[in-house]
């Protein structure tokens, strides 16, 4: 059994007077897949972004298969070398294209030889079935295709662990199913990851862990199925009723 | 109550081309003789720009005197401008002071920056190539000017002047102002106070003060100051001087680039795993740059206006130049056509200046529409 790849515990954080992270601990084992949700301003976001360094957290401690951050610029690196963030707003670098937005990283930040990151990114944006954009700007594609390019480009390094911060939430209702889609494939093939999502569908076909935060902090954490049907505390239950509404 | 909303649902014909537009020319004709009043003013107005082109094209054309090695020439009755001023002086005008028999060394200078500049206008060449390209043009232009290796006569930087020296001053300025923007801007942002303080303190004392002043100072208080054994030449001082002037408002210019930057960039960046440099290196600043640039080139174009006031250290650039060159007695009376020849000069290469940062701001706006907008 490996190190899980995600463990945080008694994660506390403050926003100036705000206490938007509330004795957090959770663990992420390998190969499995976490779902956070919560409404908006429960503490998603900022807890996943504590997790590659985004954010600092005042108290409790964050660690990514075995290495704890512990404030030195050292386990940052370590910590991001392992692990990969896909945004709500995609973030692709405007000014290069496709490809170079999937080689930049690894050939200037890790030393990979110009030819072998072009071939590994022509691979992976055949996985996302972009192929044939590796040469366009970002801003010459969809909502739908930027965030699989956003996705390929963190898997150039092959991270043990990806996180997901709303990947959906900015697209066109009809690019939402292409991007799920992608994110899928990669689950099954066993990537460990945490997603922050409000798709519940793609939480009961994938999570193995559903966590429903509120107020910065965790209020319940079940598998999808029981979840879904019957949320045990009512703040959950409300949430559930919400998201459910336009189905 | 009944719904009064309605919508007609289309017939399913196929697309068809959008009705022919009014060309430009027909267009403007039209909106010029709108009705009776705009047309009459339009004729009125016509009669008014051909009574003073009129002359001023006989002025300046068709009376003028291009050649003569005589003003007597352009004193005759019905000349028109003396363009033969120019001709007479233009060794004067281009070169300053630099001794006679070795002005081609200013012309080859002359020479090689407006021949490296039109070669690199359309960016055909890789930046590396262009930018290194640029400094071997600006070393090749201190030894030729400078003088002592080679071969070459030396000739003392008092001696300077004219078009090679206004070249010179501008490519330094620039040259080393817009690294020292760039630092000012990141220092001004720093997450350290002590930094951030200091640069902002920079920048504003230095906006706070005429060009003047800072010339002034660099050319004439500055050497008070320092060691008597520390001499640096004159010429330094005050471009000096000039860098840092132009680097405190260009440093401006830059953070609103770097503000201009979601922080969603830095972000992707990082989790990138990609280290400080290497953000502001490959994605920071090439977009900070870009958005920066019309602001940028406002600068650039000032700073090389600015090369002007090196005339008041003693220095003659070329509009000192032309000014020295008007005090000969014989011509003296000619200095509107030789200020009107400098303006001329200024304004092509301000406006050549102008036209290659709106064709790289063209080449940026076509790649930086952020993906999903």
């Amino acid at each position: 059994m490996s190190a899980p790849a995600v463990e945080i515990s008694g994660l506390n954080k403050w926003f100036g007077p705000h206490h938007v992270l509330r004795d957090v601990s959770l663990g992420l084992g390998a190969g499995e897949k976490l779902v956070l949700c919560g409404p908006s301003g429960s503490g998603k976001s900022t807890l996943i972004r504590c997790i590659i360094g985004l954010e600092s957290f005042q108290e409790g401690s964050v660690t990514l298969c075995g290495r704890r951050l512990d404030g030195t610029a050292a386990a940052l690196r370590d910590v991001r070398a392992m692990s990969g963030m896909v945004f709500q707003s995609f973030n692709l670098f405007p000014h290069l294209t496709v490809l170079e937005n999937l080689t930049i990283g690894p050939v200037h930040g890790r030393g990979m030889a110009r030819a072998a990151a072009a071939e590994r990114a022509r691979e992976l944006l055949a996985r996302v079935r972009l192929s044939d954009q590796a040469a366009k700007y970002p801003g010459q594609l969809s909502g739908g295709q930027a965030q699989r390019v956003a996705i390929a480009r963190t898997l150039m390094l092959a991270p043990r662990v990806l996180l997901f911060d709303e990947p959906t939430s900015a697209l066109d209702p009809e690019m939402v199913h292409e991007v799920l889609e992608v994110m899928e494939e990669l689950a099954a093939q066993g990537q460990s990851m945490i997603v922050v999502t409000h798709e519940m569908g793609f939480a009961r076909r994938v999570a193995d862990l559903v966590v429903f935060m509120d107020a910065g902090e965790i209020v319940e954490a079940t598998d999808p199925e029981s979840f879904f049907a019957a949320p045990r505390s009512p703040r959950a239950a409300e949430f559930v009723a919400q998201i459910s509404h336009g189905d | 109550m009944s719904v009064t909303s309605f919508a007609t649902p289309g017939t399913g014909a196929a697309p068809r081309p959008a009705p022919e537009a009014e060309g430009r020319a027909a267009g403007t004709l039209r909106r010029l003789f709108r009705s009776p009043l705009s047309g009459a003013l339009t004729l009125v107005i016509a009669l008014v720009l051909v009574a003073v082109a009129w002359p001023l094209l006989r002025w300046a054309v068709i009376d003028a005197v291009w050649y003569a090695p005589d003003p007597a020439a352009c004193r005759a009755e019905g000349a028109g401008a003396c363009w033969a001023v120019i001709v007479e002086k233009h060794r004067v005008i281009l070169f300053g002071a630099f001794p006679y028999e070795q002005q081609w060394r200013g012309a080859v200078i002359v020479a090689l920056w407006l021949g490296w500049a039109l070669l690199t206008a359309p960016r055909l060449l890789p930046l590396a190539v262009r930018l290194g390209g640029w400094v071997v043009v600006f070393l090749v232009s201190l030894v030729l000017m400078r003088g002592g290796i080679l071969g070459l006569a030396p000739v003392g930087t008092d001696l300077w002047g004219g078009l090679p020296l206004t070249f010179l001053i501008f490519g330094g300025t620039v040259a080393g102002g817009l690294p020292l923007a760039v630092a000012l801007a990141l220092g001004r942002r720093s997450d350290w106070p002590v930094i951030s303080f200091l640069c902002a303190a920079f920048v504003e004392c230095v906006r706070g003060f005429p060009l003047l002043v800072v010339l002034f100072f660099a050319a004439l208080i500055l050497p008070l100051f320092l060691p008597p054994e520390l001499t640096i030449d004159k010429l330094l001082r005050a471009e000096i001087g000039m860098i840092v002037f132009f680097a405190a408002y260009a440093a401006e210019a830059v953070r609103g680039g770097l503000q201009a930057l979601p922080d969603g960039q830095e972000e992707a960046a990082k989790a990138l795993g990609m280290s400080y440099w290497l953000r502001l290196r490959k994605v920071v600043l090439p977009q900070a740059i870009a958005v920066a640039l019309p602001a940028l080139f406002n600068d650039i174009i000032r700073a090389f206006k600015n090369t002007t006031f090196f005339s008041i250290l003693g220095l003659f650039d070329v509009l000192g130049a032309t000014k020295a060159a008007l005090q000969d007695p014989d011509w003296v009376r000619y200095g509107l056509e030789g200020y009107l020849f400098v303006f001329l000069l200024y304004f092509l290469i301000c406006t050549g200046l102008s036209l290659y940062g709106r064709s790289i701001e063209r080449d940026n706006l076509r790649r930086l529409r952020r993906a999903g907008e």
